[in-house]
């Protein structure tokens, strides 16, 4: 579903992400870990189609985010660490919006938009102005617009931040579910617990460098995954 | 700890001067210096210019007439409707919408100290424009008129009631803001309309003023007496400034229960609005039936909402869209006139008349600058543009779109209207409708190309790109300087010889050959700049 292949992206003299390689499979959730600044948040906007890298190359479905960013981009949906939305939309004219962009039919749009707003007790602020909304409303909207399209891959930058408790869990069970329907999730946390119980496989990225990577079993063995990510952040 | 809170409030309102928030990081040294002397210039030297000139004009012809009173008074007023002028927009900000009440409430400080300490940045606000126009005044009189103890006392006296009222009337005016916008709904469309008509106000006003000082010089001593028999309050308050004791005893004491008045009510009132979330009644979503739109069409009705949901964008960027077809409708009923006082100056050159009302579209247009703030106006949610499946040139489509919209429509309106005023052949016909809408194309892609080249996403007040930011400067001082080419190519660099329709077509030819180089900029270098913001 997404290969990266040598990532390399520099700011000025340094190196944000250097030479990373990453494979994810469809049914696979991902998960990424790293300290502040180790690089995470430019991986994934790299994949995303945001920031244009250096070198290297990214794959979504045998296509190329460099040379082919549009087709990536429809079957991919974004959610960044700040729900940065359009302020002077109602929640409903930004689905509406994003739905019109993926081109998802009134009737589909509709009836996800039902689904995924009953889901997050969101419906009844739909008609109010997103300069209204809470962080965590914010972050409900942005997670049921990126739904919305039914993509292929989702990536999230810190996700759970900002949600409460039942958002959380509702989220834990999307993200399970889309994946076990043959979708991939990619995402960054800084909640080790969650990682731990969350994700098929986990990778650890120590400035700018993957330092490990692979099945859960395979990265914390008997430990836990917080001794793991202590150890390899003392070295 | 109000020597604390106050010297924070000095920090904030000052902050402009000695940091720069565009580039994050402080002002140098002569940077700061140049900020302020501009500020003194305009203060002083511009705006107390133009008072001391007025109270020079006022000051000998009522003093001599024994209506010193009048002259207090009159210049008081002016120093009040100025003061409050200046101070009232920030007044509701600074008093209730401070971004740092959450930490002052959480903090062991009573909250009259907290309101103390507001009330002098509104102090100092309304202090320093009410001060450009008494100040003046009073050493004009000391200078005109001979002064004793009495009357520099009641001057001074007159000056610090003066910037006592105007804290009160701004409090005031600014807690009926405060209550209102809780309640409303519509807030921008309001907005607009209030501060439209405000504007409307303001220039009624200013151009009627001249006429009736005039009619006051001529008969101050019969206005004089007839003021002070319909308005007393008005009287006393300019006989303060002659040291009547009286007076000065009867308005100080006035002031001074107002004052205490507003106090009473902001200290009740000040935690309820300033703790409030501002949110109105909820407006509850019921499901309707949707229309899929496509993504161009999805992407213009973005940028209509980005547009019509702030007041500051509508009120600086869009002004065109009313002037258009306002000045449409005037030239309709009052065309014949406009001709003829034209004809009275230019009627010399054939062909200048039609030139000067075109150019007064394109003028009327270029007040039209909604594309050039457009990509600033992204700010934080650009990732959005950005990972989504659209094309660079999309996005950029849609912003010209907007603008194309909303000026087309109204220039071509006004461009209607001058044909109806004027009379054409078939191929100045053409030129007519050429020049205009070439303009407004040019305007367009100028203002996305400035937009494009100048962007500022790091803005935290929605103003800084639409207001303070270089590229809508440039579109707008950019339309205008275009458009008096228009005038000056034709009427004073030998335009006339190629007469009226083939200097318009000419014209008209060379914008759209400036808009090609435009148009083509932006979907090659234009997109990839925006790419990689």
């Amino acid at each position: 579903m997404l290969k990266i292949e040598h990532l390399t992206k520099t700011y000025g003299e340094k190196k944000a992400v250097d030479d990373l390689n990453l494979h994810i499979m469809p049914g696979e959730i991902y998960g990424f870990i790293g300290h502040n600044g180790a690089g995470k948040t430019t991986t994934l906007k790299a994949v995303a189609g945001i920031l244009q890298f250096d070198a290297g190359e990214i794959l979504i479905d045998g296509k190329s985010v460099r040379t082919s960013p549009l087709s990536c981009k429809r079957e991919i949906a974004y959610i960044p660490d700040n729900p940065d939305l359009y302020d002077y939309m109602t929640g409903i004219k930004y689905l509406g919006f994003i739905a019109d962009v993926f081109g998802v039919s009134a009737g589909d749009r509709q009836e996800r938009i039902r689904k995924y707003s009953d889901l997050f007790e969101l419906t009844s602020d739909l008609a109010q102005p997103i300069a209204a909304y809470s962080h965590g409303m914010k972050q409900k909207l942005a997670i049921i617009a990126a739904w919305l399209h039914s993509p292929k891959l989702i990536i999230m930058d810190e996700p759970f931040v900002g949600l409460d408790p039942k958002a959380s869990h509702l989220l834990k069970g999307m993200m399970r579910d889309m994946c076990d329907a043959g979708g991939a999730i990619f995402f960054s946390t800084h909640v080790l617990e969650v990682a731990e119980k969350l994700c098929d496989k986990v990778a650890i990225i120590k400035g700018g460098k993957l330092v490990r990577s692979g099945t859960m079993e395979e990265v914390k063995g008997d430990d836990s995954l917080e001794e793991v990510f202590l150890e390899l952040e003392g070295e | 700890m109000l020597g604390i809170l106050l010297k924070k409030q000095m920090a904030e309102i000052f902050r402009g001067y000695f940091y720069d928030s565009k580039k994050n990081k402080s002002r140098s040294k002569a940077a700061t210096a140049a900020y302020i002397v501009l500020f003194l210039g305009i203060m002083i030297g511009l705006l107390g210019g133009m008072f001391t000139l007025l109270s020079l004009s006022l000051c000998g012809a009522l003093a001599d007439v024994g209506m010193d009173w009048l002259y207090f008074a009159l210049i008081g007023l002016l120093a009040v409707l100025l003061g409050v002028f200046g101070s009232v927009f920030n007044t509701y900000s600074s008093l209730y919408l401070s971004k740092d009440n959450d930490l002052m409430l959480s903090l062991p400080i009573p909250v009259n100290v907290i309101i103390a300490s507001r009330l002098l940045s509104v102090y100092l606000m309304g202090l320093m424009y009410s001060m450009v126009v008494i100040l003046p005044a009073v050493i004009v009189y000391w200078v005109t008129v001979s002064v004793n103890a009495g009357v520099v006392f009641g001057c001074l006296l007159l000056m610090l009631l003066i910037s006592v009222f105007v804290l009160t009337l701004s409090c005031a005016l600014g807690w009926v803001v405060a209550k209102i916008s809780l309640k409303l709904k519509n807030k921008s469309f309001i907005t607009v309309v209030v501060s439209l008509a405000f504007i409307g106000g303001y220039y009624f006003f200013y151009f009627k003023a001249q006429t009736l000082i005039q009619a006051l010089l001529a008969n101050a001593a019969v206005y004089g007496e007839k003021i002070k028999g319909a308005a007393y309050p008005l009287y006393l308050f300019g006989r303060v400034g002659t040291g009547d004791a009286f007076a000065m005893a009867v308005v100080s004491a006035v002031i001074l229960v107002l004052f205490a008045l507003m106090w009473a009510i902001l200290s009740r009132s000040f935690l309820k609005i300033a703790t409030s979330s501002g949110r109105t009644s909820k407006k509850e979503y019921k499901e309707g039936a949707v229309k899929q739109k496509g993504i161009s069409s999805a992407l213009l009705a973005k940028e209509f909402a980005r547009f019509t949901y702030s007041p500051n964008y509508m009120l600086n960027c869009g002004l065109g869209i009313l002037l258009l077809p306002i000045c449409g409708v005037l030239l309709l009923w009052q065309g014949g006139a406009v001709i003829s006082a034209f004809n009275e100056i230019f009627g010399e050159r054939s062909g200048s008349i039609p030139v000067l009302l075109c150019a007064a579209v394109c003028m009327l247009a270029s007040m039209n600058d909604m594309a050039a703030p457009s990509v600033s106006l992204e700010g934080n949610s650009l990732w959005l543009i950005q990972s989504l499946p659209v094309t660079p040139w999309q996005v950029l489509r849609a912003k010209l779109g907007m603008q194309l919209i909303l000026t087309g429509i109204p220039a071509l309106f006004c461009t209607v209207c001058i044909v109806f005023i004027y009379p054409f052949t078939p191929l100045e016909l053409i030129s007519v409708f050429l020049v205009p809408a070439s303009f407004v194309l040019f305007s367009a892609l100028f203002g996305l190309f400035l937009g494009v080249k100048m962007p500022n996403l790091n803005w935290k007040s929605e103003i800084t790109p639409i207001k303070q930011s270089a590229c809508v400067t440039f579109a707008l001082f950019g339309g205008f300087a275009y458009t008096a080419l228009l005038c000056v190519g034709y009427m004073l660099m030998n335009g006339w010889k190629l007469g009226f329709a083939g200097y318009m077509i000419g014209f008209g030819a060379v914008t759209l050959a400036l808009c090609a180089v435009l148009y083509l900029w932006l979907k090659k270098r234009g997109c990839r700049l925006l790419a990689s913001l």
